[in-house]
């Protein structure tokens, strides 16, 4: 969907609100995550930039017992999970994988990209995000079971620092390319919730550094003052992850 | 019709589904292989988007990252799935491949560095067999409930294909034995037993991985 002028951005963003609220009526969605950011946090967002109202679980990290008791019901023993309740049919379908679900959502909302070239480009920095991840897990791993401080450096600068290399030199040239300043297209989508979140974290464990990333910085503030989310991140909990 | 051009590695690997894809949907494309190791590569590096294979041209758009492609090309073709719920399920089946993998890829990086046997030995218990565990356990629990056969819905979807030939890619390496995984093996054998795909399995080159 192609908006000609901002007016018709704010009449379908005002539709698609109406629609959403009809439509909570008859569709329930349920986010259980942990409560932390960590991989919920871009569905989390995307209801709130969307409007939709959802019932967001937060499983307390700590709380060994709830989480096992939890699993076994899970379709791949993991978080987050989707639960949509069809309140005519009380039919419940389960959605598993975060990713999965923020695309989901994302096309449900219009927040996945407006073509399919556009949506595949999403998809890819959302790949890249999540290969990086991979890395950046190493260094949390490090963190959270108390390695020492010669080991927590040994990991960001061997394992973190090159695979981050890699990762902002991908994100740099998409935004360089792209007056938009969004990474993909000429709107916000979820690859810009996601990514913005990342380096929310990444910020949190030294690994970035605003001063030293200007590109980075501005497009992170870009996305933090996002009119629809910013009350939503002004009195969620503070998390490292 | 637009033109097509799938850039990656002369292997298998993370091109095969999308290669699988044109063919299943008849659609012609360039299959542009690059051989490993003669520098073709490092040359091109730094112009693909990401630095990265395989990369799909379509009509000079370059798109990057295997999963990306592949969902791009199964939606345009018709097997991404048949509604939001079941494309959500395709996509979640994919990122879960893509979790194991990312365990099995140390094993692969363990043996091309020359690791001792030890310490490859522990990669294999520690890292990759638990992995593959969950993995297993994950696509049984989908198989015993969808009657088709299919991970998702009625039909074949890239879901299909990628765990299909990651089966197979284990089964090089030793970890997928038919025997001990019935479902999973009619699972591999139902998407290469596909009549659109016969002629090009027939002939395709095989590789390990």
């Amino acid at each position: 969907m192609k908006y000609r002028t901002a007016h018709e951005r704010i009449i379908f963003n005002r539709l698609l609100q109406l629609y959403l609220h009809y439509r909570s009526a008859m569709i329930q969605y349920k986010l259980i995550y942990f409560d932390v950011r960590g991989l919920g946090e871009v569905s989390r967002q995307l209801f709130h930039l969307a409007g939709c109202e959802f019932e967001d679980v937060k499983i307390p990290r700590n709380d060994e017992q709830a989480w096992l008791e939890l699993k076994k019901s899970t379709p791949f023993g993991q978080l987050p999970i989707l639960k949509i309740l069809d309140a005519e049919s009380q039919n419940e379908i389960e959605i598993p994988q975060s990713s999965a679900i923020g695309r989901y959502l994302a096309n449900q909302f219009g927040y996945a990209g407006k073509t399919p070239e556009e949506k595949a480009m999403v998809d890819a920095v959302i790949d890249q995000f999540k290969d990086f991840l991979v890395s950046q897990k190493r260094l949390t791993l490090a963190v959270r079971t108390k390695k020492s401080e010669e080991e927590i450096n040994r990991v960001k600068e061997d394992i973190v620092t090159p695979a981050k290399d890699t990762y902002f030199k991908i994100l740099k040239k998409l935004l360089e390319n792209n007056s938009s300043g969004f990474l993909v297209g000429n709107d916000i989508t979820w690859a810009d919730l996601q990514i913005s979140d990342n380096l929310t974290t990444l910020d949190g464990l030294g690994i970035f550094v605003p001063s030293e990333e200007p590109i980075l910085a501005k497009f992170h503030e870009k996305i933090m003052n996002t009119p629809s989310l910013k009350t939503y991140f002004e009195q969620r909990p503070a998390s490292l992850l | 019709m637009p033109s097509y051009k799938l850039t990656y590695f002369d292997v298998r690997g993370l091109a095969e589904p999308s290669r699988l894809l044109f063919h299943l949907a008849g659609v012609p494309f360039e299959d542009n292989r690059i051989v490993f190791g003669d520098g073709t590569w490092e040359k091109m590096k730094d112009s693909t988007p990401f630095g990265q294979m395989p990369v799909l041209n379509v009509d000079g758009f370059e798109i990057p990252q295997s999963m990306a492609i592949a969902r791009f090309l199964a939606k345009k073709f018709g097997f991404a799935g048949k509604t939001p719920e079941e494309q959500a399920w395709v996509d979640a089946i994919v990122d879960q491949f893509k979790d194991f993998f990312g365990q099995f890829r140390q094993l692969i990086i363990a043996q091309r560095a020359g690791k001792s046997a030890d310490e490859i030995e522990k990669i294999i218990s520690e890292v990759v067999n638990p992995a593959r565990e969950t993995y297993f356990k994950a696509l049984n629990k989908i198989l015993e409930k969808n009657k088709s056969g299919f991970l998702v819905g009625d039909g074949i979807t890239f879901a299909d294909l990628v765990i299909a030939e990651n089966l197979l890619s284990l089964k090089n390496f030793g970890f997928f034995d038919a025997a001990k995984e019935p479902k999973l093996a009619a699972l591999k054998e139902k998407v290469f037993n596909q009549p659109s795909l016969k002629e090009y399995l027939a002939s395709r080159k095989e590789s390990q991985i």
